[in-house]
């Protein structure tokens, strides 16, 4: 198992892409990107458990991280407060990619939510009572989203992952309202910053027994003149996989940026 | 959030530099209060070790069975900032942020919980917001495993009151404790988490390791009590911040070697 772990990373110039896509040396297993759209064994007939997202689910689309919205042009106006702060971003990917950039995940810096959700790394869902427990394969980063009717606390400590509080909406719909994140985090790898005041509203909805539908809507008038509205997503389970222990390591992430990273992003047309 | 934690770590180092008693006291007098009995196959909760207060070697340097040269020779470059051996400028991993690993993580003054799924027991830890799985439904540990920092777990129930923990799989990358310690890549632990009552875990470990130590290192027992409180803070340990941590606060703490 560990040979082949070395062996790909070493070996495979699609796998360096993918990579460098993900931003993360270690988040990627083999597991995670040989087959992201790997073939269901159940039909989309199955029945689906009822107040039930339990599994391993993995977002469909392109392979690498994704923007927060398909084009900047669609990201609404920002306040003057947002704008100094996006002009000082110097993101690795998108129209403003750039190498030696200053995303804050280069050094390994938490990648927070909700840019966790931009990752085509798989996440898990496990129902415990009084909660529904998310893993995300990326930064081996977890949290709960109690689902036992508290409200959102009014004056949260910001932190990373923040906290959410969720409610089923019908059988089959998890919506999940979340505050207190720092402000510290990009929303995307293509930058695009947020305040300590966003709120953050998703809706996990199981449209068959493999398939998620994901919509997430930012709220944050600090920094944005109207609600960010993501494109649509949609999520599929995966099976006979385990979420495996990827941890950003500072010493190796800095490592992989000088030899690999820096190399590959392209530099700005002149 | 930072602020805080800052706060409590430079609580906890003065804690376990001047106090290192007053634990063991607190701990003796909890002891005697009564609580009600334990429920049947269940550690779901927050528990805190109740140990000296601060971060605490796996056992006394007594305790530890003679090293392999192997291990010696990583012993020998160990540079902890606790112990005897303790010396300012050290190397310990975590100073930047490397994770701080299995099982070092449970000999740390900040809680865990314990979360009860199908097929699963989740340890969360406050420390670094890291978890681990401990599987229960009647799977083997794997053959050949992936090295990484908190290994690979499964658990069984003896009894209604003790869940056994074998866990494998561990890179080499991080010490057994504060005082340093290496282990290999060939490391096996085995724990046992016994609820003698409803308040109180009872905690022993063992750690097998015949490429660094000549005997299993069969850590002291260790009593956990039941904390009531709503959940786990994220706590992340972020190399910036760790960086100026450490030149701040851990290395002028840190008592220069007597000349």
């Amino acid at each position: 198992m560990r040979s082949q772990v070395r062996r790909r990373r070493i070996q495979s110039p699609k796998f360096y892409a993918a990579l460098l896509a993900a931003a993360c040396p270690l988040s990627i297993q083999p597991s995670a990107l040989a087959a992201p759209q790997q073939a269901s064994t159940r039909s989309a007939t199955t029945p689906v458990p009822k107040h039930d997202l339990s599994g391993i689910w993995q977002v469909q689309g392109d392979i690498g991280a994704q923007p927060i919205a398909p084009d900047d042009a669609l990201v609404p106006k920002m306040t003057p407060w947002a704008k100094a702060r996006f002009d000082a971003e110097k993101p690795g990917y998108g129209s403003r990619g750039v190498p030696g950039g200053n995303d804050p995940i280069l050094q390994c810096d938490p990648i927070g939510f909700p840019r966790i959700m931009m990752m085509p790394t798989p996440l898990e869902f496990v129902q415990a009572p009084g909660r529904v427990l998310q893993f995300w394969e990326r930064e081996h980063e977890w949290r709960p989203i109690w689902t036992d009717g508290r409200p959102l606390p009014e004056d949260p400590d910001p932190t990373w992952f923040g906290y959410a509080v969720g409610h089923w909406e019908g059988d089959y719909t998890l919506v999940v309202e979340s505050v207190g994140f720092n402000d510290k985090t990009w929303l995307s790898p293509t930058g695009f910053p947020h305040s300590e005041a966003m709120r953050v509203t998703e809706r996990y909805t199981r449209v068959d027994h493999d398939t998620i539908s994901y919509d997430l809507t930012i709220t944050d008038p600090t920094a944005y003149t109207k609600p960010i509205v993501t494109p649509h997503r949609t999520l599929k389970m995966k099976t006979g996989v385990e979420i495996p222990e990827s941890i950003c390591v500072w010493s190796e992430e800095n490592e992989f940026t000088q030899r690999i990273r820096n190399p590959a992003t392209p530099k700005p047309a002149k | 959030m930072i602020r805080g934690r800052i706060r409590n770590r430079v609580a906890a180092l003065i804690v376990s530099l001047l106090f290192a008693r007053v634990g063991a006291a607190q701990q003796a007098l909890s002891q005697k209060t009564t609580a009600p009995p334990a429920p049947k196959r269940d550690l779901s909760g927050l528990w805190h070790y109740q140990g000296n207060g601060g971060s605490e070697p796996i056992a006394p340097d007594s305790a530890i069975p003679r090293m392999t040269p192997w291990a010696k020779a990583q012993f020998d470059a160990e540079r902890p900032g606790y112990g005897p051996r303790r010396a300012p400028g050290g190397n310990d991993p975590i100073l930047h942020c490397d994770p701080i690993g299995f099982p070092r993580i449970m000999f740390l003054n900040t809680p865990f919980e314990f979360v009860q799924a199908p097929g699963r027991v989740i340890q969360f830890f406050e420390h670094e917001h890291e978890y681990r799985i401990i599987w229960t439904d009647g799977r083997a540990l794997p053959a050949d495993l992936d090295p990484t920092w908190y290994g690979y777990a499964i658990g069984h129930w003896e009894g209604d009151d003790t869940l056994v923990v074998e866990s494998a799989g561990y890179n080499d990358k991080t010490w057994l404790g504060s005082t340093g310690y290496p282990h290999s890549e060939d490391m096996r632990i085995t724990e046992r988490y016994r609820r003698i009552d409803h308040d109180t875990i009872a905690y022993d470990i063992t750690v097998t390791d015949p490429k660094s130590y000549t005997q299993p290192i069969v850590g002291p027992h260790r009593t956990m009590k039941l904390r009531p409180r709503d959940g786990l803070v994220e706590e992340i340990c972020v190399s910036s911040e760790e960086q100026s941590f450490a030149n701040r606060v851990t290395e002028p703490a840190v008592p220069r070697p007597s000349k």
